[in-house]
């Protein structure tokens, strides 16, 4: 046990109501601090002491925290349809994994694809981006995606790469470990290792009003999480699928031994 | 021969610290200076940690980022003085302590009494900071083995500086209630001290 600079008193003290109003106020007593009053008032002391180093451990987290809410106007849309608190962390955590995996690496997205093992929107996307073979059965279908895959814009990416590093931030300041740990998983893969993940928030543009959604909607996508970091893709693939998936990433069919 | 109450480090960390100032520091941390915001920061979070390792032992630190996160949201709307200030900082602070008590209603929690000696520095403080540290974290303790709406008063009273009817709104108790507890609680306190010269 440590030993306490205060512990040295030896019968309980008998202690006047202005006293004890004056020590509350961290104020001396008006008739002067009664030695018996001492241990009381370093204990006092020493609850209301400068600051310890790890008491203001979490400055940075707090900063920004800040940092990424202040001074940012609020568009009406938002205002109109504002998120329930207990959403948002919900909400972060999908932007967080939009962005995320549309910056998975495109080989591992590939070998997915051509292995026709993605969900079917993302499948499908595979095989309009890069002639995967088509979600559904290996038939071709000639069909644009549906709504739910389909890219929401270039704009999409900036501002969910910004709601990424806000959710990581929001994370790592006092999420649980399990909540840090995803978020960063998430952030490193899209900055390219965790290394980059400063440098990569730090050249994240900030989404400006002009750049926010403007309608429940859009802010808000109802189906599974879209996969496409790009815009409408720009080649369509001519030739026709394969029609045998193979599990090698070579987008050349084979034949099954 | 008569000691300062809040002597350490030369520089209490209470009261009014940012003082006259604290008007302009609030304005520019509205219009969102990081400075501005960070010295409100540096002057609450330890005051407010210290309460919240008392309140919630086990989630101080994730209450106290939880409760700058609130902060910061209605920061741009808040008006008031530096003693307004402090109340809404802890009361938003109380308001997480206490979801954060109903969440975890049904997990074990430590006894009060084994809270604040937990996290010691380990190494690494200079012998000084470490010194201070550890009566900071022993007075935590004691008051943590006073009843709870006692230890509370007190805190709130002491370390986060607020005054006798700020405290009775903030607890929801009545005026005379507060004061009654924070002299119980100090008496009890000074009994504490004056045992435990043997045995803590």
């Amino acid at each position: 046990m440590p030993n306490f600079p205060w512990l040295s008193g030896q019968d309980a003290p008998e202690i006047g109501d202005a006293s004890l109003a004056a020590l509350l106020a961290g104020a001396e007593p008006a008739e002067g601090l009664a030695p018996e009053l001492q241990p009381l008032a370093d204990a006092l002391a020493a609850l209301t002491a400068g600051p310890a180093r790890d008491e203001l451990a979490g400055e940075a987290a707090a900063l920004a925290e800040f940092a990424s809410r202040a001074g940012v106007p609020v568009p009406v849309s938002r205002s109109r349809h504002r998120r329930h608190p207990l959403l948002a962390p919900l909400l972060s955590a999908r932007a967080a994994a939009v962005t995320a995996v549309a910056a998975l690496s495109l080989g591992g997205f590939a070998t997915a694809a051509f292995a026709g093992a993605l969900p079917a929107p993302a499948q499908q996307f595979a095989h309009h981006t890069f002639g995967a073979p088509p979600a559904g059965g290996g038939q071709p279908t000639g069909t644009h995606p549906s709504a739910a895959t389909t890219p929401t814009g270039p704009d999409a990416t900036g501002p969910a790469a910004f709601g990424l590093c806000t959710a990581w931030a929001h994370a790592k300041a006092h999420g649980t470990s399990s909540q840090q740990a995803a978020a960063f998983r998430n952030l490193a893969a899209a900055a390219g290792g965790a290394s980059n993940v400063a440098a990569y928030c730090a050249a994240v543009p900030h989404p400006g009003p002009s750049s926010s959604p403007t309608g429940p909607s859009a802010s808000h996508p109802t189906g599974p999480p879209a996969s496409h970091p790009a815009g409408k893709p720009t080649s369509h693939p001519t030739g026709p699928p394969a029609s045998h998936p193979t599990p090698h990433p070579t987008g050349q069919p084979t034949s099954h031994p | 021969m008569v000691k300062l109450l809040r002597p350490v480090a030369g520089l209490p960390i209470l009261g009014p610290v940012i003082g006259d100032g604290f008007e302009a520091v609030l304005a520019a941390a509205q219009e969102g200076s990081q400075v501005a915001f960070s010295q409100l920061w540096r002057d609450g979070n330890p005051a407010l940690l210290r309460y919240l390792r008392v309140m919630v032992p086990e989630a101080a630190e994730d209450v106290a980022a939880d409760t700058w996160m609130h902060v910061v949201r209605g920061l741009a709307a808040f008006r008031g003085d530096e003693q307004a200030w402090r109340g809404w900082l802890f009361t938003t602070a109380r308001r997480r302590a206490l979801d954060e008590r109903r969440r975890r209603m049904r997990r074990p929690v430590a006894p009060l009494a084994e809270v604040a000696l937990d996290r010691l520095p380990v190494s690494g403080d200079a012998a000084d900071a470490a010194i201070e540290h550890l009566a900071t974290r022993s007075a935590m303790a004691l008051v943590a083995r006073l009843p709870p709406l006692q230890a509370e008063v007190i805190l709130l009273r002491v370390v986060a500086g607020l005054d006798n009817d700020t405290v009775a709104r903030l607890t929801g108790r009545s005026s005379g209630a507060v004061r009654v507890a924070a002299h119980r609680g100090l008496r009890r306190l000074a009994e504490i001290l004056a045992e435990t010269g043997v045995t803590l």
